[in-house]
């Protein structure tokens, strides 16, 4: 396969396991990039690829697609189900349409950018890396946050950002209620272009305004006078 | 002098001296309390209460000290390409990394490979001197995700889903941060300090049929080489099972309320889960009632301490017994040298169950360097490999007396109960009825 610059697989006829061996066999032969035809929601495709490769799916995808990945680019021409991205260590996965629950849960690095709205806890665990939703984000997004970046452009359902670690969350419309031990603070120079170049990048419109929210760090430790937010904390 | 007409204490039997400290701590705390080791319970039903009735006249046992009696158990096997084969019915549970100092592990891995047996590396990843001195590495896959990368699952001989403790079912690990060093905050991507309550469920997954998917992954990135286990607190045994035999797991792992912890909240610790020995019962009937008794293994653990209880377990259908406490003890816990640490602790040997302040006075559950260098690695590994061969013997002991050949066959009527509420809990005849039911039932 060295010679080929677009490896077509199509899911149609093939088990999962005998798609993941092609688009690895793909990766060591340093073949650039993969499309991915009928995916049909089809669940753990393309996961466990630790070579760098770009791949095109053509249609929704199901859960975990670029799961437990390293290094892969990837476009979905379409919305994920749950958990896409799953545990990324590094690359970029963009979703043209919308994500289920839990969009790059617990990433460790790269970028994932759902152009669409994310549903529940968009970014859980998120421990590194970007996590780009262009509308808005579902309840308990942002939940345990240990670091990296969320930009939400559009609201946020209850719960978002709580008990965050560290980590910035930055909201462009309103959040229906924030999460334990969050708060707002002022943007860093040049955190905020970083945010605008990212959404130009992606063509993603960006809102009038962001407010850049992080941990309070009230819940690092317990704190016997500030039960109230510990008795609440989700 | 004692004497039988003692007088019976003067307090409370519900303001009991020790509920009265429990209060009296919370007051001062404002939050509930937190402690290592294991429930404080004395009344649980337990391994004790049922008995062997080995060979006489009726079945042959073997030589007690000298007939080959076979031990191996493997996980996995016709499943997956790479299945986990154990010398002996033993695993080292899930310990992770920052619960336990790295010497403890590093001694751990040096005894379970000369035993031929596995370790495993519980929450916060999967620390390179684990995988270094330890031939079998079960890697946990927690809700948490500390540590978590695909390289490591590969490098794993067993993949261990956690869904639960038994020190804690339905609830996450805690790690105070006193107890946290610059290297365990970065293994698991953690500011120094903080006090880690651990998610106790999974981001990305939630019911039974996320859950197979999330098994099609993991075999997918381990390339269908490793078994899979789930391991769960023990606490509604039945419908678990059936969920774990949907989801196509090789192995079940269920951990009494007697299982161990380094940091839980007290009141758990005493009040959620169920006993191990009524853990193994129902799971037992659940595996049958699913078919698949004899293609998922079942793992057992919480308050396993000796070979008679291993054998016990294994009688009922357990294939594997996890040990945790155990070899910790093994280790040195609990040993009276550096009396005046465990004084400094409020505590004595024996009572001890600081694990979670991370002043570990033997060196076992700390990251503070002076005290992890009280733990020799060479004579600690020498100590849980002995505790490991006793133990050993003591499961063959059994096994032979009954006339087997193999430990694995062990079974029920192997065995008679002492008590009526193991009787009924495990099905197990009660001694002296002969498997009879009782005379006065009959009226």
């Amino acid at each position: 396969m060295a010679n080929v610059e677009t490896l077509v697989i199509d899911c149609l006829d093939k088990p999962t396991r005998d798609i993941n061996n092609l688009i690895r066999q793909a990766a060591d032969d340093g073949v650039p990039a993969v499309e991915i035809l009928n995916t049909r929601a089809r669940h753990n495709i393309g996961v466990g690829i630790l070579k760098p490769i770009h791949l095109i799916y053509r249609g929704h995808v199901g859960y975990y697609t670029v799961g437990l990945c390293d290094g892969v680019t990837a476009e979905i021409h379409g919305s994920s189900g749950w958990g896409v991205g799953d545990n990324l260590l590094a690359g970029e996965v963009v979703v043209e349409g919308n994500a289920a629950s839990s969009a790059a849960p617990s990433i460790r690095g790269g970028s994932i950018v759902v152009k669409g709205n994310a549903g529940p806890r968009a970014g859980i665990y998120l421990k590194s890396g970007d996590l780009t939703v262009g509308g808005d984000a579902g309840y308990m997004s942002g939940f345990m946050m240990q670091n990296g970046r969320m930009i939400v452009c559009g609201n946020a359902a209850k719960g978002l950002g709580d008990s965050m670690y560290q980590g910035q969350i930055w909201l462009g419309g309103k959040a229906e209620e924030m999460g334990s031990g969050v708060t707002e603070a002022d943007a860093e120079p040049g955190e905020l272009d970083a945010v605008l170049e990212t959404l130009e990048r992606h063509q993603i419109k960006a809102p009038k305004a962001f407010r850049k929210l992080q941990s309070d760090r009230s819940l690092w430790n317990f704190n016997k006078h500030d039960f109230a937010a510990w008795k609440d904390a989700l | 002098m004692s004497s039988a007409f003692e007088r019976p204490p003067a307090y409370s039997g519900i303001w009991h001296p020790d509920a009265i400290e429990e209060i009296q701590e919370k007051a001062e705390l404002g939050r509930y309390q937190i402690r290592g080791q294991a429930t404080k319970r004395h009344n649980l039903p337990s391994f004790d209460d049922l008995v062997f009735t080995p060979a006489g006249l009726s079945r042959m046992p073997l030589e007690g000290y000298r007939e080959r009696c076979d031990t191996e158990v493997v996980i996995g096997e016709g499943r997956v390409s790479r299945p986990l084969v154990l010398e002996r019915p033993i695993m080292i549970a899930g310990m992770s990394f920052g619960a336990l100092s790295v010497n403890a592990k590093r001694a751990l891995g040096i005894a379970a490979t000369r035993c031929g047996i596995s370790t495993c590396t519980g929450e916060g990843g999967m620390h390179p001197e684990e995988r270094e001195h330890s031939s079998k590495l079960v890697m946990q896959y927690l809700p948490s995700r500390y540590g978590m990368n695909p390289y490591d699952l590969k490098k794993a001989d067993m993949i261990e889903i956690g869904a639960g403790q038994g020190a804690k079912p339905g609830t996450g690990g805690v790690l105070l941060g006193l107890k946290m060093s610059e290297e365990v905050a970065k293994m698991r991507d953690l500011p120094m300090g903080v006090d880690q309550r651990s998610g106790c469920r999974h981001p990305d997954w939630m019911g039974a049929d996320d859950l197979y998917m999330k098994l099609e992954q993991i075999r997918e990135v381990t390339n269908y080489e490793v078994p899979i286990s789930i391991k769960v607190g023990a606490a509604r045994i039945a419908n678990d099972v059936r969920i774990a035999c949907k989801a196509d797991v090789d192995a079940i792992v269920f951990d009494g309320m007697e299982g161990g912890t380094a940091a839980s909240p007290t009141i758990q610790l005493d009040h959620a889960g169920i006993p191990t020995i009524a853990a193994i019962a129902e799971a037992v009937e659940a595996l049958h009632d699913m078919g698949k008794q004899d293609e998922i293994k079942l793992i057992v653990g919480g308050g396993i301490k000796n070979g008679a209880d291993a054998a016990k377990a294994i009688a009922l259908g357990a294939d594997v017994v996890y040990l945790g406490t155990a070899p910790i003890i093994a280790l040195n816990c609990h040993a009276p040298i550096y009396i005046e640490d465990y004084e400094r602790l409020g505590t004595t040997p024996y009572e001890c169950q600081h694990c979670h302040t991370g002043l570990c006075p033997v060196g076992i559950t700390t990251q503070l360097p002076k005290l992890m260098a009280r733990l020799d690695v060479d004579e600690a590994a020498d100590r849980v490999t002995n505790f490991l061969n006793a133990m050993t013997m003591e499961i063959q002991l059994f096994a032979r007396s009954c006339g087997k050949n193999k430990v694995a066959d062990l079974d029920p009527n192997d065995m008679r109960s002492l008590t009526q509420d193991v009787a009924m809990m495990t099905g197990i005849p009660m001694v002296g009825l002969n498997g009879r039911q009782p005379w006065w039932t009959k009226f």
